[in-house]
């Protein structure tokens, strides 16, 4: 593979060149701390450097809310118009859990019946992807088998060096892309090759790496367990667990018509964690309580997925750990599940 | 197959309402054609397979499809009015259009059945399912290579039987098929047998010899259901039944109908007892 060295001044320029076809999605930051992909409009918006974003850039593959499709009824037929195609979008600086977040998605929206508002965007990103030179300490990526090198998932990979970044493509589409940027490109110095082989070296270290055996194994066997009645005390069913997570991809179908013979139908996020999710007509739930809640949603990051897709549902970005307002830690429910597993 | 016409499995077929049946007071059954007569000819679906119905403005909801594969030209959907979309639709006249998606799920497995004896147990709405497999199986084509077809179907009055003219006309009237209905309390005009469906099982006491069950009906007359078939010495694998998960995409995507690693969507909603018997107990 290709590497070369991208300079930090030539950025803007690239960023013109993205701009000049594409829409450019890049991390931005909002308020301190606070980074959140959005389009860029000025090159000197990207933020080059940020731990994580505060929410994944999902929204970009999979949006909040999106117009499925459009009905009219005139006076005869009624008719159907599938909502607006996507637009060529780079999706710039996502780091290697929001990547291999993206890799999770994937067999869910494709599979036996490609979904064709997730396809066309997929097909329409190219996903830039950049290591972690400095993981944040809730982070716990390398827990799942890669870690802030990854480049699962990526058409290209940034790789921050002093200076600018080294920039590798890793599939057809990627080759593509770095050819037409290849006269803002130089070619990469072994000492550069050296640094950043150091830094991501240092970034792994830092990574906290937890001991998944016997989780799943437990988990295979044991449904009904009081752990989660226990944990269920404190949570308060908000959904920001599932909101802020890169890997759920739940969402309720809704129609909206202003005037009676003309509509949108929508989709839009959902949760497992709120009541209503199960809750049949006739008021029969099979997820009754917050308890069966609550371990749905951990079944289907430590479980379920892993059996459907054979790809862990968590990736170890830690979010849900730092914006769950009664501190609902995976890590920890990790590690209690771990105990009680070699208890056993 | 799935009614992908230009792959948008999530885009509904514009569908018009030929005809409504009147069955109880609360059930009425739509046959309904869809308007695309090329859509109308592909789509294929198999015994126990569902649609979502689209009413568009409201929504969808996902129903059974109660005829039978080998009635070709139209699809018919029984349903029970009980919430906002199935509301409105109780609502619709002949000639009102709506969407129609699918077929989804798995289906009745229907070739297993081959060279066995069948024992249908329906309760209300959720003989609709089991009315495309009784009507496949019964259809002329397919008859001679099923064995005996014994249906037990009941219902909270005589009203609330579905399909009367099936139950009462054309099931009885075909070869080597007895029809046993009942309803849950005594009731002037009512000469039939009394009792609830799982009592009524238990005292028809049908063998289990070279047998296969077919079940639907509200969660407590399928758990009771069940239990009974098993007392009467039916292996787990001779029972197969439908689950009823709420549902929205129908697809393996919204992730709204799982039970553990499995989608009613996707891998249901039929399935062998044994194979509920390996699901974690939340349905
Ligand atoms: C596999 C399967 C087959 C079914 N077959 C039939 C049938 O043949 N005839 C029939 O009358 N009903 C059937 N149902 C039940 C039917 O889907 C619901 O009664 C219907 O969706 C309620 O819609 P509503 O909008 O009127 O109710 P509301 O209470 O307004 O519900 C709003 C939405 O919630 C969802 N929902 C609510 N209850 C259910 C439920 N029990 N199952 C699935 N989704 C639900 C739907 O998406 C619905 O549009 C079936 C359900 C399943 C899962
Ligand atoms: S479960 Fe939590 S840590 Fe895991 S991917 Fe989702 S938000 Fe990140
Ligand atoms: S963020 Fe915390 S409190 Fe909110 S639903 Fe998730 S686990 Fe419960
Ligand atoms: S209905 Fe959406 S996943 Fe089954």
């Amino acid at each position: 593979m290709n590497k070369y060295f991208l300079a930090k001044e030539k950025l803007p320029r690239l960023f013109e060149l993205i701009m000049a076809d594409s829409c450019l999605v890049a991390p931005r930051q909002i308020s301190g701390h606070r980074y959140l992909f959005a389009p860029v409009l000025q090159a000197e918006e990207v933020a080059l450097d940020y731990t994580n974003s505060h929410l994944p850039p999902k929204n970009y593959l999979f949006p909040q809310t999106q117009a499925m499709f459009l009905f009219q009824q005139g006076e005869g037929e009624l008719r159907i118009s599938p909502a607006g195609a996507a637009s060529r979008t780079v999706l710039w600086g996502i780091r290697p859990c929001d990547l291999q977040a993206i890799n999770a998605l994937d067999p869910v929206f494709f599979g036996d019946y490609p979904d064709p508002l997730y396809r066309q965007k997929r097909e329409n990103t190219l996903l830039v992807g950049q290591a972690c030179d400095r993981p944040a300490a809730q982070c716990f990526c390398s827990t799942f088998g890669y870690g802030p090198d990854s480049s699962a998932g990526a058409d290209i990979m940034l790789y921050p060096c002093t200076g600018g970044f080294l920039i590798a493509a890793f599939s057809p589409r990627g080759e593509e892309a770095l050819a037409s940027w290849q006269p803002l490109l130089l070619p990469v110095r072994p000492e550069q090759e050296q640094e950043v082989g150091q830094t991501l070296a240092v970034a792994s270290q830092a990574v906290k790496k937890l001991d998944l055996n016997g989780v799943k194994e437990w988990l295979d066997k044991n449904f009904q367990s009081p752990y989660w009645t226990e944990l269920a005390r404190r949570c308060l069913g908000c959904g920001i667990c599932t909101y802020s997570c890169p890997t759920c991809h739940c969402f309720d179908i809704f129609d909206y018509s202003r005037k009676q013979e003309e509509g949108v139908r929508y989709r839009g996020w959902d949760s497992c964690m709120f009541a209503d999710f199960t809750l049949m007509a006739g008021g029969h739930n099979p997820r009754p309580d917050r308890a069966a809640r609550l371990r749905n949603r951990f079944m289907h990051k430590l479980k379920y997925h892993l059996d459907r897709y054979n790809l862990a549902g968590c990736t170890g970005c830690g979010r849900c750990v730092r914006l769950c307002p009664v501190n609902i830690d995976i890590r920890e429910i990790i590690s209690d599940l771990k105990e009680v597993a070699t208890r056993e | 197959m799935s009614n992908c016409h230009c792959g948008a499995p999530l885009l509904p077929a514009l569908a018009t309402i030929k005809e409504i049946v009147e069955e109880t007071p609360d059930v009425k059954t739509f046959r309904m054609v869809f308007n695309d007569p090329a859509v109308q000819e592909s789509f294929r679906q198999k015994p126990g397979q569902v649609a979502q119905i689209s009413v568009f403005g409201v929504g969808e909801a996902t129903i059974s499809i109660t005829s039978s594969p080998t009635k070709r030209g139209f699809l018919e959907f029984s349903i029970k009015k009980v919430g906002r979309l199935t509301g409105v639709l109780h609502e619709l006249e002949p000639g009102c259009q709506v969407g129609i998606r699918g077929p989804y799920g798995n289906h009745f497995p229907y070739e297993q059945m081959r060279g066995k004896d069948l024992l249908f147990i329906g309760g209300g709405i959720g003989l609709a399912p089991l009315r495309s497999l009784i009507d496949y199986v019964l259809a002329p084509e397919n008859r001679s290579q099923y064995g005996r077809v014994d249906i037990i179907y009941g219902a909270r009055s005589a009203a609330d039987l579905c399909f009367k003219h099936d139950l009462f006309h054309n099931w009885p009237q075909q070869p080597d098929t007895r029809v046993f209905t009942t309803i849950d309390r005594a009731q002037e005009d009512w000469t039939g047998h009394v009792g609830f469906v799982p009592a009524y099982l238990e005292e028809l006491a049908p063998s289990p010899a070279n047998k296969v069950a077919v079940t639907c009906g509200p969660p407590v007359m399928i758990k009771f259901v069940l239990a009974g078939l098993l007392k009467l010495g039916f292996t787990p694998e001779q029972v197969v039944t439908t689950l009823e998960m709420k549902m929205k995409c129908g697809i393996g995507k919204c992730g709204r109908c799982n039970i553990g690693s499995k989608f009613v969507c996707l891998d249901g909603p039929v399935f062998t007892l044994a194979q509920l018997q390996e699901l974690p107990p939340e349905f």
